[in-house]
């Protein structure tokens, strides 16, 4: 019933399975490069001639976990002064690869725009913020905050979101308090609301 | 009565005479008489075959009137006479619909999903206007099986996201089988069954090429597909085919705007040989399917703020432009298939079948990322599969026949290291081991069919999460079975009835989903202690044809225990990128039901019409609610005018047609937007057919959405973020020489 050249094929075909057959690979650890673990607010006084002067102060948000379920941030109270205008230099860390966000930030700065919203700076003029990149684009690593002299209330508070992929030339997109944030078009990469007290 | 050309008499030529009703055949000497004919004016006509007819009058004033009439040769061509016929891709009792010749061209150029949707019962779950995933009595993804010539299609078919990676080209006809047919095909096919057939191979000397152009005006489409297919005229039994196409789609344009980002491209190919003697066939098959697909810009949302206010503006907050190229978020994904399969007839009742596959599924996801992340994939998997079937088909000269076989699949699934990302679904290998026997008895016009499976199941999984490797140890097992029987109740009716049990695995996804889902602004959760889904499916199809009106009704039910499905917890993940929804997987009993109906109507020679519809509920009859992304109720009717005359077998049609689509009003208790509202599409299609010396040419001219109509399709998960694709003209052109 079989001929000899029937029984070759299927040896074959049979081999052909044994040879192809294969297993997963060992699995690898990634780093997870993406997760934002801290968010850190430097401010530093600026003087009259507008000259950054004395200690910094860093106020700090931070989920060790990046995002995970269970787990909640932990956000610092920001403590400013009355009447002050401070630089404020925002760093972004990514504490679980030991990495610094900030430098990828400022790499794509054409991409990226924080804006600083909340009852602190939008409509209260409780604080006055101002872009001051360095660079010149309009991205707010760094930027100049004016703290009223007289605020009209205290214990607000200050959102920072940072967009990604947003089209900065969407009308109102230079405004760094642009609550429409979202008709730029993008998507959130933060969204942090520090409690403010005054002194 | 005598030839022009010779003088012969001829014989059997055919008189008339039309005052008296009264007719006459020639003799062998090409005479004829009329007798008791009155004197008068009479009109008579001759006519003979191949030869011109001849009308005259005579005037008739005597007892007799003789006259001599000169036949000419005419040559006549008579059109060539099509038969149409066609026989199911598969000889079972349950519910068969194919999609083949006119019906499967006027869908040449839309993917696999798309394409099926012109079957009553079938609709798609899809993900933008380039993802679709075809549903059978709303079961998709892995509670169905797709066949890619034999051999079951293997990709990462568990994401809502993840289109069946074949090439609708490929297939001369593709059958949706829609009952549970575990028994046969292996587990997993649930809901139902998806054959993607090519032609049988030549087995004599013959050669045929198709080319197919396609261009649409939506997205600026443009497809090309070219198969030639021959057989050798030296060895006999020799045939061949190859086959590929090409694929470019820019933007897709809703009614108002482009959704930004939505472009795709595909290059496949498939190539065949094989030989086939009386005791011996042997085929080989090889197709690879590549493409890359753009996901809508915005879709990709970074916190559920992000996704609220989106919905809420119910559409992108830009118009977008028109451009082919594709940035992340995308998708590039190639499978591979290979395949052999041989046949051999050890006696007249017994034929020993074997075919193995090989596959290879690499899909890459990029998502917007920072820096040098943004050129690397965030989920980057390859899926080896190796199938391997062995069976025995036996018929007899009794009533018996039927098939005994033994499956197996191997599957391995690696996730390529330097994503950034800890993977979503595990390292896993699996293997699947499946008896299985199938008998029939048929006897006039009753077929009985039943058949048995078991089938075992191993799952390894490893995987790194927070550096801490966690893996698992999987084992499942199950019987199915199945009873059907087929009823030919007379000449015009035919009852089918399919009783089938069906099994699932729960998916690696469903047991190990870890992490976040952008689209959804959703954390995914799985359960490692999920259980095998097992089902019962009851399908009827009741079949009606009797001269000017076909009738096609199928009626199911389908009882699922541990029915796995996500659900909202009501719990928020808050982070530093905001808030997100969480997401955990479920089990419990789903009972689905409905009704399928296709009928059609001749009105006149040149008139027809059609109605196709389709009604499904799908309840949790635990919790007493409903399912998310159940199709709603929906209708699909037209009329088709024929120019051509009746007997002309060339195409020359146009069809408008209107498809109603109502509101799902059966919502699950949460979804992050609410169902959109009913719409109504109008659909219109010209299809020509020309015969140029033996070669065909068809021509297909359609517009589809043609009022341009802005609407949103429930079964689309980018509803939530745009309007559907608006208005789209179609030309479509197909030669066969």
């Amino acid at each position: 019933m079989f001929n000899s050249k029937k029984t070759f094929f299927y040896a074959l075909l049979l081999a052909s399975f044994a040879f192809t057959s294969c297993d997963s690979d060992d699995p690898e650890a990634e780093n997870d490069g993406e997760v934002i673990t801290d968010v850190i607010l430097n401010f530093q006084e600026l003087n009259a001639a507008g000259t950054p002067t004395g200690a910094i102060t860093s106020f700090k948000a931070s989920d060790p976990q990046g995002i995970e379920v269970g787990a909640t941030p932990t956000i610092q109270n920001v403590t400013l002064t009355k009447g002050k205008t401070y630089q404020l230099k925002i760093e972004v860390r990514n504490s679980i690869e030991n990495e610094d966000i900030t430098a990828e930030i400022l790499t794509e700065a054409d991409e990226h725009q924080f804006y600083f919203l909340g009852t602190a700076f939008v409509g209260s003029g409780v604080l006055t913020y101002t872009y001051a990149d360095p660079t010149g684009d309009l991205l707010g690593v760094v930027g100049k905050v004016v703290v009223a002299q007289n605020p009209g209330f205290n214990n607000a508070n200050m959102r920072i979101v940072l967009r990604h992929a947003l089209d900065k030339n969407f009308s109102g997109a230079t405004n760094p308090n642009f609550e429409n944030f979202i008709q730029a078009g993008g998507e959130t990469d933060l969204d942090i609301t520090f409690p403010l007290i005054l002194n | 009565m005598i030839h022009l050309e010779n003088n012969e008499p001829i014989e059997a030529a055919y008189i008339w005479v039309t005052e008296a009703a009264q007719g006459a055949v020639s003799d062998q000497t090409g005479n004829f008489n009329i007798k008791n004919l009155c004197p008068g004016t009479y009109a008579i006509s001759i006519q003979y075959l191949g030869h011109r007819e001849i009308k005259d009058t005579i005037n008739l004033k005597d007892n007799s009137f003789n006259k001599t009439y000169r036949l000419e040769e005419e040559s006549f061509n008579l059109a060539g006479v099509e038969i149409h016929g066609h026989r199911d891709a598969v000889q079972t009792t349950t519910a068969v619909t194919a999609l083949y010749g006119e019906a499967l061209m006027e869908a040449r150029g839309e993917n696999l999903g798309e394409s099926l949707k012109r079957i009553a019962g079938v609709t798609t779950f899809s993900t933008g206007n380039t993802i679709s995933k075809p549903v059978i009595h709303g079961m998709h993804s892995n509670r169905i099986m797709i066949l890619n010539n034999g051999i079951r299609l293997e990709g990462q078919q568990w994401g809502a996201e993840h289109a069946p990676e074949i090439d609708p080209f490929l297939a001369d006809e593709i059958t949706v089988i829609k009952g549970a047919e575990t028994v046969r095909y292996g587990p997993e096919a649930m809901g139902g069954v998806i054959l993607v057939n090519p032609t049988p191979l030549f087995t004599k000397k013959q050669s045929l090429t198709e080319l197919n152009l396609i261009g649409g005006s939506n997205s600026q489409l443009g497809n090309i597909a070219i198969s030639h297919s021959g057989g050798s005229g030296k060895i006999k039994g020799l045939g061949y085919r190859v086959q590929g196409s090409a694929k470019r789609a820019g933007n897709v344009k809703s009614p108002d705007y482009y959704q930004n980002n939505t472009g795709m491209s595909e290059l496949n190919f498939s190539g065949s040989i094989g030989y086939s003697s009386p005791k011996l066939g042997i085929e080989t098959y090889y197709s690879f399917f590549n493409t890359s697909i753009g996901i809508l810009r915005d879709a990709h949302t970074g916190n559920l703020s992000d996704l609220e206010n989106i919905i809420q503006n119910g559409r992108p907050f830009t118009d977008g432009t028109f451009t082919y190229s594709i940035d992340n978020p995308k998708q590039v994904v190639s499978h591979h298939l290979a395949k052999l399969k041989s046949h051999y007839h050890l006696n007249e009742n017994w034929k020993l079948n074997a075919q193995y596959g090989f596959q290879l599924n690499i899909r890459e996801e990029y998502d917007r990322r920072r820096g040098d992340l943004n050129n690397k994939p965030s989920l980057d998997l390859q899926l080896y599969t190796n199938t391997l079937d062995l069976f025995l088909d036996h018929t007899h000269k009794n009533e018996f026949s039927g098939t005994w076989g033994v499956n197996v699949i191997q599957q391995a699934n690696t996730n390529i290291p330097g994503t950034g990302v800890t993977p979503l679904i595990p390292n896993y290998d699996m293997v699947n081991l499946g008896f299985y026997v199938l008998e029939k008895y048929s006897k006039g016009p009753v077929e009985l069919e039943g058949g048995l499976r078991f089938d075992i199941r191993s799952i390894q999984t490893a995987r790194y999460i927070n550096n801490e490797l966690q893996q698992a140890d999987l084992n499942y097992q199950n019987f199915s079975a199945f009873f059907g029987g087929l009823f030919q109740l007379s000449p015009t009716l035919s009852l089918s009835s399919n009783l089938g049990s069906a099994w699932r695995p729960p998916n690696v996804n469903e047991l190990f989903s870890q992490g976040l889902h952008h689209g959804a602004a959703a954390i995914e959760i799985g359960d490692p202690n999920l259980n095998s889904e097992k089902s019962f499916k009851w399908v009827n199809e009741l079949g009606y044809n009797f001269k000017k009106l076909s009738l096609e009704i199928t009626g199911y039910a389908n009882q699922i225990q541990n029915y796995i499905y996500i659900n909202p917890t009501g719990e928020k993940v808050v982070s530093l990128r905001g808030t997100f929804n969480v997401y955990e997987y479920l089990q419990a009993t789903a009972f689905f039901y409905g009704f399928d109906f296709a009928g059609s109507y001749q009105f006149t020679d040149n008139l027809s019409g059609y109605a196709k519809g389709s009604i499904i509920r799908a309840k949790n009859t635990d919790e007493n609610n409903y399912f998310p992304f159940i199709p709603s109720d929906r209708m699909d009717w037209g009329i088709a005018y024929n120019f051509g005359k009746n007997a002309n077998s060339q195409t020359n049609k146009l069809t408008l047609s209107n498809i109603l689509v109502a509101k799902q009003r059966r919502e699950p208790d949460f979804d992050i937007a609410a169902a959109p509202p009913a719409y109504a599409l109008f659909n219109l299609a010209y299809q020509r057919g020309i015969d140029l010396k033996g070669n065909k040419l068809n021509l297909g001219l359609q517009v589809h959405n043609l009022f341009n109509t802005s609407y949103k399709e429930y079964m689309n998960r980018f509803r939530y973020f745009t309007d559907d694709i608006g208005q789209n003209f179609l030309l479509k052109i197909n030669y066969q020489f």
